[in-house]
């Protein structure tokens, strides 16, 4: 298994800064890709953080009402191994289809 | 076979061998490691090669194992990820930069091509750049724009560098391994659709690292392939035997130079051939095998050697990867394109 940090993203219009209100999931936890992870509240708004990808959250960091830094760790997830390239799929081994069929008449000149 | 596998399997313990079962990623992982571990003066960096491991995790835990000062992230700037290996190289390291993608080397072109490429020759020998660039390589992963192309061509045609592809785990772990120690700028390319499937690495016997090898033998025609397209043709190969046609497959890994030894005793065995590579068909580098074994099986030669390649197109991302890369159908068809030709 892989861990695979997820740091509080950008969050847009400069702010530099999230307070979390409540968390959504807890550690343990197996998420889909898009499911709200937490709470947060900028100086702009309140907002639902979904998850990037799907995995199960091993660590989560900042108690409601603590502030978190963009940049900083706000949730690790454990995903195997064989899923834990970050960008595409990983291609399935299926078994070999085909259509074509070879004849040849091999004279062995 | 080597003699310590042979005494494995007398023992029937785990223990007498060093063969282990890891996927490619952790082959280069753990290549990395013990590269970093005996080279003091290896360096490892590039686009999150540091904190987080690479987006596919090929650095995964190097930088705290070794520290950040030699394992590290970069800006996005694969122009200055490349002009930082030139000077660490001058000022005497073992440069591993990582392009993260296939599709990113292109704003590094010029320190590729007038600085690695040529530093040694410009310099009478004095600056080598014992550099080896790892690219992740090839499509296959529905990944977007730029991060499944395959520039091997584009690297083969300048003088000065050396490009690789391993297909397997066993491979990847010896050639980045082989390519590190190398005094030249090696351009290393992973082929990213195939990091994940394990295989067995005997990681005391490497067996020969240069040139071409042979992973499936056959009587009547030669696929020639390499990074990823070699388990396609290996595929491939299985199911011609169905038909009663014995196909040999050749993975080529070193693409410059092409083992045209190996070329010309495979087909000169065969007398039929055909390559097959994800790149677009024009100027590919099939032309160059293909030139190569007209060379020396002109006389013997059952059919001109057929290329079963992409399209002359922009690489296409998404679903549109299956009617690009070439499929066993196509290879299968090339094959057949050869078995049926007759001379005029």
């Amino acid at each position: 298994m892989a861990e695979i940090s997820f740091p509080l993203p950008d969050l847009g219009e400069g702010l530099i800064e999230a307070t979390v209100l409540d968390w959504l999931v807890s550690p343990g936890d197996q998420v889909e890709r898009n499911q709200p992870l937490v709470e947060l509240e900028t100086s702009k708004s309140a907002l639902e953080l979904p998850s990037p990808q799907a995995g199960k959250v091993i660590r989560i960091h900042g108690s409601p009402g603590e502030t978190i830094n963009v940049g900083e760790p706000l949730v690790v997830f454990e995903v195997p191994d064989n899923t834990a390239g970050i960008v595409g799929t990983v291609p399935k081994d299926d078994a070999p289809k085909r259509r074509v069929r070879l004849s040849a008449v091999l004279d062995e000149d | 076979m080597s003699e310590s596998n042979t005494a494995t399997l007398e023992a029937g313990s785990a223990t007498e061998t060093q063969s282990v079962k890891l996927s490619m990623q952790q082959a280069l992982n753990r290549a990395l490691d013990e590269i970093l571990s005996t080279d003091p003066k290896t360096v490892v960096f590039g686009e999150d090669c540091g904190q987080l491991g690479g987006v596919f995790r090929i650095t995964d835990g190097l930088q705290a194992k070794h520290g950040e000062s030699r394992v590290f992230d970069t800006p996005l700037a694969e122009s200055g990820i490349l002009g930082m290996s030139v000077g660490l190289a001058m000022a005497g390291f073992h440069p591993m930069p990582e392009v993260q993608f296939d599709g990113f080397a292109y704003p590094a072109i010029n320190q590729i091509v007038c600085q690695i490429a040529r530093m040694n020759y410009r310099s009478r020998g004095t600056l080598p750049m014992p550099i080896t660039l790892r690219v992740p390589s090839f499509g296959g992963i529905r990944a977007p724009e730029h991060h499944g192309e395959s520039l091997e061509a584009l690297f083969a045609h300048v003088p000065g560098l050396k490009v690789v592809s391993p297909s397997d785990p066993h491979d990847a772990y010896h050639l980045l391994k082989y390519a590190a120690s190398r005094p030249d700028p090696v351009i290393f390319m992973e082929p990213k659709s195939r990091y994940w499937q394990k295989g067995d690495v005997d990681t005391a016997d490497g067996g020969t690292l240069t040139g071409a090898r042979i992973v499936r033998p056959g009587r009547h025609l030669t696929l020639v392939a390499w990074g990823a397209m070699v388990a396609r043709c290996l595929q491939v190969a299985e199911l011609a035997a169905e038909d009663g046609i014995d196909v040999e497959v050749l993975d080529l890994r070193w693409l410059k130079p092409i083992d045209a030894e190996a070329l010309a005793t495979s087909v000169g065995k065969t007398r039929r051939a055909v390559v097959v590579h994800e790149a677009p068909l024009t100027s590919g580098l099939g032309a160059e095998v293909a030139q190569l074994i007209t060379q020396s099986c002109f006389d013997t030669l059952k059919a001109p050697v057929e290329r079963v390649t992409g399209f002359d197109v922009p690489y296409p991302s998404g679903d549109l990867e299956d009617e690009y890369i070439p499929n066993i159908d196509r290879i299968l068809l090339g094959i057949q394109r050869v078995l049926e030709y007759r001379r005029g």
